[in-house]
């Protein structure tokens, strides 16, 4: 796959317009949710300061030559089988070609925010499967957790070897109206995205080469090495060489493509359930050689499907004995089994109770403000303004019944409020966040899109590692807040930038390990004629 | 009056085809309480296996065991030796507002929840609150307990393993099993907190030392009232030294005696035998 | 390995090499077909299908048209397109074990085929024909340069060493019933892609005897059945490393390919044509047998089990 560099072409500007062509009506006052925080410009100083010089780069492009790139993106995803599972469909993942931009200083305290809930929360879930010291203590009603639908008694009594549950999380962060990051959930069990996040950076470095060189952006290629470690150090503690591999639920499954990277990249096995069995509590893997004895499972099926001996019994994606096997201490299941509890929306009303018994402390990232459909003033409140509020099922992901009070129909409304007073437990609700906005290529044009961001944290027991940007998601329909991708969102590449005179610059890079040769060495050739010889012939 | 009883329990399977694999777990073994000691309990099966012992939230004891070589039978016999006394009603009677308090409700709320073996059903909400009328709540439990021991006829074969409370109620006959499920639909009707109780029931109350007699697999119900204290609606008898318990949960899900998966063909029960012989 | 991947590298290996194979033979017949007036149309499309193992249409005639239809572009097992996307829903399954590249190859690949099948379709199959044959080289590049020589790598090969020893038999099949001077050998040669190499060899002698000596028992030529038994028992041996392997023939595969590799070797090259008809299907067999043997030997892929809950009511 060849592209043409177009170096050239954009070196040979044509003289600046007076208004750039591309964001021409850009910030149209009569858009929907007008008050939401752009990233780019400032309503009142023009272009911010981390965008300046990508707003640079990009202005002088004329419309077809962002159709050009554009087409050549999505060429690229194709060929290299990015795409995702749609309704039994594979797409192309829909990338958007402008980056998203995030400081250095924005994303320390972004960081710093996602370690803490992390190590909040493992904490958690660690109580929570254990003595169930925070509703001793009365912190919490014990009814939060026992009408959880993802506290999964079976995991009872099953303590990881290094203590960590949470191997990976997904923490998905909005931007508020003044442009402050707030947390709008939790995802602890098997978040999915990281791949788009690893791959959106390749194909953008593809296509893209010039905007990345006037940038210093920090490197998103290495998760995988972080995930090794993690599942390597949660291996039992037998295992001098630990035997990692990656259980999907098969090729058809809409993640594949991710899990699929995932393993390659860790250079472990890609496994499915028939691929597995268990013996007297230990997991085997079956070989060409034979059986192999597994260590660590980094799985990517919902605990339901996981053991048919202790869940759906009628599973065929999972292994029988798996939770034995992990009960007895010879395997570890990465993400751990019932993890769901602690990122249930109900639970996560609960984060800076459970930051303040655990760690201490204050939350660094706050929520979105929510009202718990359960407590019987807040339930009836969200009852009385439940057209002017956004209401979402404490469980489920995927954007699936959520319900926007401004955009539904009375008759819509009606049905939601019988749900909600059918199964108060069931339902939250929050104000409409005015999520921020980035210019997304429409058209030939660049229009403010809303955006909402994933970053993804490694929790390898001594450390949570938080990869530097995440996944941005983005709803292409003008005014839409909803971006997930199975609601037919796409996605930027996120830059998180690094800073000034920082180490961050060689994460990738080190010392080299040798020294340049001063000779070098002509490539040798074999025989030719010479140019007598050609000419008597 | 204090009993000694060896329980031996013995189920057979057959199965159509030979079964490759076969993945268990026994929940057999009697607890220890004020009320019962167990002395030994042991854990059989043919073909011979290595069992994995847990206990899991519910805290009971569970035997996990897998099959490996190709059978086409398999016998699990769960044998145990308890002590056991009689358990007076509780002197403790707390107030419907004890029960009702929200520090009741948080604290029991999984033995309050409606689930598939015992779910809310209007009609019978309504029965199980003209009874708690002028009752305080254990005498309620009592009065639900003769309720379902009047109403439904002890009869094999009308109801099955995943027969639900309401199944049961609407075919007027049932199981112990069915007995305890409508006892505790009708108790979390009216807030009373209550489990499900799995067990063994000896069978002859005048039965002399060394005798063994034919014992069965028994199901009865647990209340909390202030404290926890079990009745047999099945028998609408106080729970005494014939009652030997196993396992409490929410309902049958949570304590079934044997369940698992196997690769192969359908599987018919040939043998379930409970041997009680009491010691002392 | 893990012996699901193993399964999906064998079976990469097949199909490429089905598609390459079928492309060959398809493209030089179509030519003959349109060459050669005195040929009936029908009657070779139909000896063509049948040792290709598609099932022919009954009803109207076929032509060079209906024949492409059939081989090429038919979702029947056996034709190209659907060996494309076997070889690539393989790969999907098995991406971790294949590099970057060939997958990138295998999926482009599949990808163009609706272009391609279109432009076909209205310009003659031979574009279509040729496209497949230069992605099946470009494949066969890519995985001798981008994959690890280890067991992957072996079964890949194994599995396309097999093929093409079936894929010969079926040339030769094809041709059993002409004369032993008929220019349809020519096609033959000119199918497995030995033409050139025939010629130096044998200084232009063209004969049936020769033709099939060429193509079954040539030591040098790559794509003889000899050739291509020997790098398939050469990758047996090197993935059997059990303490068994030390005593004979252990393994199933080896031995049946071992033999039939020995009774190719000792042939008199004048005994070649007796019954050769019947050699050819004992080779078939053998092809399939080996295939089994493989797979109870290495594939131990196990079915979904269906699990039965063992509660019953008591």
């Amino acid at each position: 796959m060849a592209f043409v560099s177009e170096d050239a072409e954009m070196s040979r500007v044509p003289p600046r317009p007076a208004e750039p062509q591309l964001f021409a009506g850009y910030l149209d006052p009569r858009r929907p949710h007008a008050d939401a925080y752009d990233e780019m410009f400032d309503p009142v100083d023009g272009v911010r300061t981390a965008y300046k010089r990508l707003h640079d780069s990009l202005s002088p492009l004329q419309p077809a030559d962002l159709t050009t790139r554009s087409e050549a993106l999505d060429r690229a995803l194709v060929d290299q089988g990015i795409t995702f599972s749609l309704s039994g469909q594979e797409r192309p993942f829909p990338l958007d070609l402008v980056p998203r931009v995030i400081t250095a200083s924005e994303w320390a305290r972004l960081e710093r925010g996602i370690v803490q809930r992390v190590r909040g929360l493992e904490a958690f879930l660690a109580d929570i499967y254990g003595d169930q010291q925070i509703v001793k203590d009365g912190v919490l009603p014990r009814r939060l957790i026992t009408s959880c639908e993802h506290f999964h008694r079976q995991a009872a009594g099953i303590v990881p070897p290094n203590g960590v549950r949470i191997h990976v999380a997904g923490i998905d962060v909005v931007r508020d109206e003044q442009g402050d990051f707030r947390v709008l959930e939790d995802n602890l069990r098997s978040p999915s995205g990281v791949s788009y996040v690893m791959e959106n950076r390749r194909t953008m470095a593809r296509v893209f080469p010039d905007l990345f060189a006037k940038h210093r952006v920090r490197p998103v290629g290495d998760y995988a090495v972080h995930l090794l470690r993690s599942l390597r150090a949660a291996a039992p503690p037998g295992a001098t060489d630990p035997n990692v591999v990656v259980l999907t639920p098969g090729v058809f499954n809409s993640a594949y493509f991710e899990h699929s990277l995932l393993a390659r990249q860790m250079g472990v096995e890609l496994v499915e359930g028939r691929d597995l069995f268990a013996r007297n509590n230990v997991i085997y893997l079956r070989t060409t050689e034979g059986e192999q004895r597994v260590d660590v499972i980094y799985r990517r099926i919902d605990d339901e499907f996981l053991d048919p001996v202790h869940f759906e019994p009628d599973s065929v994606l999972g292994v029988a004995g798996l939770v034995n096997a992990a009960r007895a201490g010879n395997l570890v299941i990465a993400n751990a089994i019932g993890n769901g509890v602690g990122d249930d929306k109900l639970v996560y009303t609960y984060l800076p109770e459970i930051l303040k018994y655990y760690l201490g402390e204050a939350p660094l990232l706050p929520n979105v403000d929510t009202y718990r459909c359960w407590l019987p003033a807040e339930h009836d409140e969200v009852l009385d303004r439940l057209d002017e509020l956004v209401t979402k099922p404490v469980e489920g992901s995927g954007g699936y019944g959520i319900v926007f009070g401004p955009d539904a129909s009375p008759k819509e409304l009606q049905a939601q409020r019988r749900r909600i007073k059918a199964n108060p437990r069931g339902w939250i609700a929050q104000p409409v966040v005015q999520l921020s906005t980035v210019p997304t290529k429409v058209g030939g044009r660049l229009k403010p899109r809303h955006v909402d961001l994933r970053p993804f944290a490694v929790n390898d027991g001594d450390s949570v590692f938080v990869l530097p940007g995440g996944l941005t998601r983005v709803a292409i329909p003008e005014g839409s807040l909803i971006v997930n991708s199975s609601q037919g969102g796409g996605s930027k590449d996120t830059w998180v930038l690094a800073p000034r005179a920082s180490a961050a610059v060689s994460e990738l890079s080190g010392p080299g390990l040798g020294v340049t040769s001063e000779e070098a060495s002509t490539p040798e050739r074999g025989p030719e004629l010479n140019i007598a010889q050609q000419q008597q012939q | 009056m204090r009993w000694r009883l060896r329980v031996v329990h013995t189920t057979g399977y057959r199965y159509d085809g030979p079964v490759a694999q076969s993945y268990n777990e026994a929940r057999l073994t009697p607890r220890s309480d004020d009320r019962q000691n167990l002395m030994v309990a042991r854990l059989e099966t043919v073909p011979a296996t290595r069992a994995y012992k847990y206990t899991d939230y519910w805290g009971t004891e569970v035997n996990a065991f897998d099959l490996f070589t190709p059978h086409t039978e398999l016998k699990v016999v769960a044998s145990s030796v308890v002590e056991t006394t009689g358990q007076p009603l509780p002197a403790v009677d707390a107030s419907w507002n004890d029960v009702r308090s929200s520090e009741s409700v948080d604290l029991y709320a999984e033995y309050l929840e409606w689930t598939s073996y015992v779910p809310k059903h209007r009609e019978l909400t309504a029965v199980a609150r003209g009874l708690r009328k002028g009752r305080t709540p254990q005498e309620t439990v009592l009065a639900v307990s003769k309720w379902v021991h009047d109403t439904l006829k002890y009869q094999r074969g009308t109801t099955g393993v995943h027969s639900s409370a309401i199944d049961a109620w609407q075919a007027g006959e049932g199981v112990c099993q069915d007995y305890a499920h409508l006892t505790l639909a009708m108790l979390r009707a009216v807030g009373i907190p209550s489990r499900y109780v799995s067990g063994y029931l000896h069978t002859k109350p005048n039965a002399a030392v060394g005798e063994t007699v034919v014992g069965e697999s028994h199901a009865w119900i647990e209340a909390w009232t202030g404290e926890w204290w079990g009745f047999d609606p099945t028998n609408d008898l106080p729970i005494a030294h014939r009652h030997v318990w196993v396992a409490t949960g929410r309902d049958y899900a949570d304590v079934s005696p044997l369940k698992g998966i196997y690769s192969g063909g359908a599987a018919t029960a040939i043998e379930v035998t409970v041997d009680m012989t009491r010691l002392a | 390995m893990l012996a699901r991947n193993a399964e999906s590298l064998y079976w990469i290996g097949r199909y490429v090499e089905r598609a390459d194979d079928t492309a060959r033979i398809l493209d030089v017949s179509v030519h003959q077909l349109l060459e050669d007036a005195s040929v009936d149309a029908d009657t070779a499309s139909r000896t063509l299908l049948h040792v290709l193992g598609i099932n022919p249409p009954d009803g109207a005639p076929l032509d060079v048209w209906g024949l492409t239809e059939l081989v090429a572009m038919s979702p029947e097992t056996g034709s190209i397109i659907s060996s494309i996307s076997s070889a690539r829903e393989n790969t999907r399954v098995a991406r971790e074990v294949v590099s970057s590249e060939l997958w990138e190859c295998i999926n482009a690949t599949y990808n163009a085929v609706p272009e391609r099948q279109r432009a076909a379709r209205r310009m003659g199959p031979h574009g279509f024909l040729s496209f497949v044959e230069d992605r099946a080289a470009t494949f066969a590049g890519l995985a001798d340069s981008t994959m690890s020589r280890d067991d992957g790598w072996r079964f890949l090969v194994l599995g396309r060493s097999v093929e093409r020893v079936d894929m010969i038999v079926r040339l030769l099949m094809s041709r059993v019933g002409d004369k032993p001077t008929s220019p349809g050998w020519v096609t033959v040669l000119r199918s497995a892609g030995a033409h050139d190499t025939y010629l130096r060899t044998y200084r232009g002698a063209l004969d049936a005897s020769r033709v099939v000596q060429f193509l079954l028992l040539d030591r040098l030529f790559p794509r003889s059945a000899f050739h291509a038994l020997l790098q398939a028992e050469a990758c047996l041996e090197e993935l059997d490393r059990g303490p068994a392997a030390r005593i004979g023939t252990g393994a199933e595969a080896s031995r049946l390919l071992g033999k039939a590799r020995s009774d190719l070797e000792f042939l008199r090259p004048a005994e070649l044509l007796d019954n050769l008809t019947g050699r050819l299907q004992a080779l078939q067999t053998t092809v399939r047998e080996v295939g089994e043997a493989v797979s109870r030997q290495y594939f131990h892929t196990v079915p979904w089990i269906e699990w039965n809950n063992a509660e019953v009511n008591l």
